[in-house]
């Protein structure tokens, strides 16, 4: 666009300015660009003294334009609204109704699209006179953008006669104040706290993280600037049972507190569904201490777990060869000698680093496929059990693995000159990866969590861990007969090397029982047994003849696929009784039953009727928000609503059935059946106090 | 349970278990954003009239950096009040250099060839000592300048004093400079006085800056 057209366009906009409404009692007029069309808006059509009403301006924003929240992100302007009230009068702020996040190139606002209605409550004085009219006057500003930015601004006046009570608008524009209410964030139905860790931030939404597979997105919208970078990605993940969106710190710093609002994508059947809820969290230290290891600490145990790789069973006698080569040169050879120990460092440092980038390249792979929710999955918790169960069994003896590929390995390793050197190098490596000390477990479990300078750091350390006896032996030959002589002990070590194994898995079977409950336990046990089947199976039918081998390789194939069958099974073995204390709602619920509800409707009660289930957190956010207040509860209490509570956590047949009656194949759904056995109301999938009241009211009578 | 008790713990385990936990999504790291108290990212640029500019070559100097797109509401607000023209002219009074920099990209709002943006400065009785074509955005990218317009205030010794907005409120109505809390002016005459900046970091508002996608 040329820089004229443009001014042109600014000049337009300025031109708008002052949109006198029609005297009309329910319209106060109307602001039009080619951008926006603004109006105010009342809820009511008369006023009545000391009733408070409230006022919204109705922005509809051309394709692709948008206007600004209350904190607009990186650029932009949020809309305002100025009064001008008479002597008496008072108004609350804006009621903001929850934004999107609007990406611009590297740059993310905060604002809204389409159409947006920003309302706000005013509170008339109690002496108004019914018979006579008032009139308020709105200055309104807003900012509007597509890829550029127009100003615009307009002068509203609404007049309002004053009755002795208030009459409510047109359905049409009660139906834009409904819709403001229904997009503005409620009451955090969970305790949330900020962790500060330095250069990140960690929203942690207490009691949040109970939606496995169907938390979509989850977005902060801080209430202020500068508290966290707005453009950065925000990274979900779940952490026990609570939910941490973590982000990058923004240029101001923390304060004490942080308020903003929440809002939480959850995929139902039906679509996609979002909640918001306002949270102010206090700001605490992210708890550092015995949590993660420091960096310094994890470089020293990941140079101690490669030191003690080097007395492993597979790597020892590869190392004792080579040293003893080495001694072998003698002294006469020293500049020999330190170019082999060079190339067989060289090799150790290249296949750590290797293995560096297979981890960095994996990690991406899961940020990219959105894995950061599966730390605490019991899929994955029972996998890696079940990965260091057969790791025990190996170094148990049970079975034996990768004798062809170390061999390989050994033949290059053989070689002599410095090809053979850093073969050998490459070879330690390789055979090290089945025999692991624990050591090099924790500094992996930090390196993969940490940043890739770091994670690289620290494969490095253990790469010199395993090659520092070598070189220690070349600088200094005589320690090479200190060398203990393979033998016999190297068996003994490593076999038990396997007890700390089955340890891991224990602890990890007791883990998942905490997720899952007694039958995860029983689908990781029996995946244990068929571990250990295949393992015998397939040692056992070795040296047998072909006939024998072939049949235990399909043992063991089949055991391992009914392993993997059962890993499904995990996913439905959700918790059983986290449902019903939190089943939040009028306090006289029961469980739904078609029968219960027939009962209930032959008596003519009325009865309101809530399908939920524990791992849809819309259905939590609904019953904190919307039905457990106590508004709602005597609502339910006056009007003797009977209300019936369905737990659809293991998809119940009989609900099942229930929701498709509705056309609905999953939950919430929200119905509610007035007295007298008139027709059922399905209220929206995403609740307001107001909704659940209106649709009491207005159905029950 | 926290995570990291799980994760340390579990990792009891192995580098088999290690290669697994790999999948665990690490955060994106922000790159390095300019901070105040650190040094200014640097840069090297020839200005609109052919002058090289090398902000290594400044130090002994205050230098102020101005983000700009004159066809930006928010922009047209400090130029059309006379705003903008003031700072810099105090700011030349102090002996800094003032440095308008344009990271619009070619089609985009704001972007200009250099005669366009000296007849700009020409029409507007602008007097910044150099205007630096950013068509690539590789300046911007480095402060991270979001908005137009966006300020920086580097001190002799190449130290970031002050980033932000230019006052403190967002509004494109020229009435509302009086009454807000001139930030970049407030930073030059502290410097000027050898004092610290009052407020150091504030809120920048504005435009989008128009970068090359």
């Amino acid at each position: 666009m040329s820089s004229h057209t443009l001014r042109r366009l600014v000049f337009g906009a300025a031109l708008l300015v002052s949109v006198q409404g029609p005297a009309s009692a329910t319209s106060g007029g109307v602001a039009e660009t080619e951008r926006v069309r603004a109006e105010l808006l009342a809820d009511v059509a008369a006023i009545a003294p000391g009733k408070t009403f409230r006022i919204g301006l109705d922005l509809a924003m051309a394709r692709d334009w948008h206007t600004y929240w209350r904190n607009p992100g990186d650029s932009g302007m949020a809309t305002e609204i100025a009064l001008d009230l008479p002597e008496g009068w008072r108004t609350d702020g804006i009621a903001w109704p929850a934004p999107e996040r609007l990406p611009y190139g590297t740059l993310v606002n905060f604002g809204f699209h389409d159409r947006v209605t920003l309302p706000v409550t005013v509170h008339p004085p109690r002496d108004l006179a019914p018979g006579s009219t008032i009139t308020l006057r709105a200055e309104a500003s807003w900012l509007v953008c597509k890829d550029v930015c127009i100003p615009e601004e307009a002068v509203f006046t609404l007049t309002l006669p004053v009755a002795a009570t208030p009459v409510p608008a047109r359905p049409e524009t009660l139906a834009r104040f409904t819709e403001a209410e229904r997009r503005r964030p409620g009451v955090s139905p969970f305790a949330a706290r900020i962790e500060d860790g330095g250069p990140r931030v960690a929203l942690v939404l207490a009691g949040a993280g109970r939606a496995q597979a169907t938390l979509r997105e989850a977005v902060f919208f801080p209430h202020d600037w500068g508290v966290i970078d707005h453009s950065e990605i925000q990274t979900v993940r779940r952490e026990g049972g609570d939910l941490r969106i973590e982000m990058v710190r923004g240029e101001a710093g923390l304060g004490e507190r942080i308020a903003g609002v929440v809002t939480l994508a959850e995929a139902a059947p039906d679509g996609v569904l979002t909640t918001a809820f306002t949270i102010d969290a206090p700001v605490a230290p992210a708890p550092p201490p015995g949590t993660l290891l420091p960096f310094w600490q994890a470089l020293l145990f990941a140079f101690a777990g490669g030191l003690i790789l080097n007395l492993m069973p597979c790597v020892f006698p590869v190392l004792s060869m080579k040293a003893l080569a080495l001694v072998r040169l003698g002294a006469g050879a020293r500049s020999e000698v330190r170019a082999h120990t060079l190339s067989y460092t060289a090799g150790v440092l290249v296949s750590f680093g290797l293995i560096a980038v297979a981890l960095l390249a994996l990690r991406a792979g899961g940020i990219a496929a959105g894995w950061g929710f599966q730390f605490q999955s019991p899929v994955f918790v029972a996998l890696v059990a079940w990965v260091l169960f057969a790791v025990g069994l190996s170094l148990s003896g049970v079975f034996h693995v990768g004798g062809r590929l170390a061999g390989a390995g050994q033949s290059l390793a053989m070689r002599g000159g410095h090809g053979g050197s850093f073969f050998t190098g490459v070879l330690a490596v390789i055979v090290a990866t089945p025999c692991t000390a624990p050591f090099m477990g924790a500094a992996v479990g930090f390196a993969v969590t940490a940043p890739p300078a770091v994670l690289v750091s620290v494969m490095v350390a253990m790469g010199l861990g395993l090659a520092a006896p070598y070189a220690l032996i070349a600088a200094v030959p005589s320690l090479a007969g200190l060398m203990p002589r393979p033998g016999a002990w190297m068996e003994r070590l490593k076999q038990a090397m396997a007890f700390p194994m089955y340890a891991s898995a224990v602890w990890l079977v007791w883990v998942l029982s905490q997720q899952t409950g007694p039958s995860g336990v029983l689908v990781a046990l029996a995946g244990m047994v068929l571990i250990a089947f295949a393992a015998w199976a397939w040692e056992a039918t070795r040296d047998a003849g072909r006939g024998w081998r072939r049949t235990g390789t399909a043992l063991a194939g089949a055991a391992a696929i009914a392993m993997l069958a059962l890993v499904p099974r995990l996913e439905a073995a959700l918790p059983t009784q986290t449902r019903c204390s939190e089943a939040a709602g009028p306090a006289t619920a029961e469980p739904y039953s078609a029968a219960r509800l027939a009962a209930l409707r032959d008596d003519g009660r009325p009865v309101f009727v809530n399908m939920t289930a524990a791992w849809c957190i819309t259905c939590l956010v609904n019953e904190r928000t919307s039905l457990a207040t106590g508004a709602v509860q005597r609502a339910f209490a006056e009007r003797g609503i009977a209300y019936l509570s369905g737990d659809w956590t293991r998809q119940d047949p009989a609900i099942t059935d229930y929701l498709r009656r509705f056309g609905r194949s999953g939950v919430p759904i929200y119905v509610f059946y007035p007295a007298g056995g008139g027709d059922p109301v399905v209220l929206p999938q995403i609740l307001t106090e107001a909704i659940v009241l209106n649709a009491l009211g207005a159905a029950g009578g | 349970m926290t995570m990291f008790s799980t994760t340390r713990r579990t990792l009891f385990a192995g580098a088999a278990a290690g290669a697994a936990f790999a999948a665990v999504g690490a955060p994106r790291l922000a790159l390095a954003a300019p901070e105040t108290g650190r040094p200014a990212p640097d840069f090297a640029a020839t200005d609109t009239k052919g002058a090289r500019v090398s902000l290594a070559d400044m130090r002994g100097k205050v230098v102020v950096l101005e983000w700009t797109n004159h066809d930006c509401p928010f922009v047209r607000k400090h130029y059309g009040a006379g705003n903008m023209q003031d700072l810099q002219r105090l700011a030349a009074s102090q002996g800094f250099t003032w440095i308008s920099i344009i990271s619009s990209a070619p089609g985009k709002q704001g972007h200009v060839s250099a005669e366009e943006a000296n007849r700009l400065s020409e029409t507007r009785d602008a007097t910044p000592a150099h205007v630096i074509l950013d068509p690539e955005g590789t300046i911007g990218r480095a402060y991270q300048a979001r908005t137009t317009p966006q300020m920086f205030v580097i001190g002799t010794d190449g130290t970031l004093l002050y980033m932000g907005g230019i006052d403190s409120i967002a509004s494109s109505r020229q009435a509302d400079i009086e009454t807000a809390v001139p930030y970049v002016r407030n930073a030059i005459e502290a410097i000027a006085a050898g004092r610290p900046v009052p407020e150091a970091v504030t809120r920048p508002y504005g435009c989008a800056v128009h970068y090359a996608t």
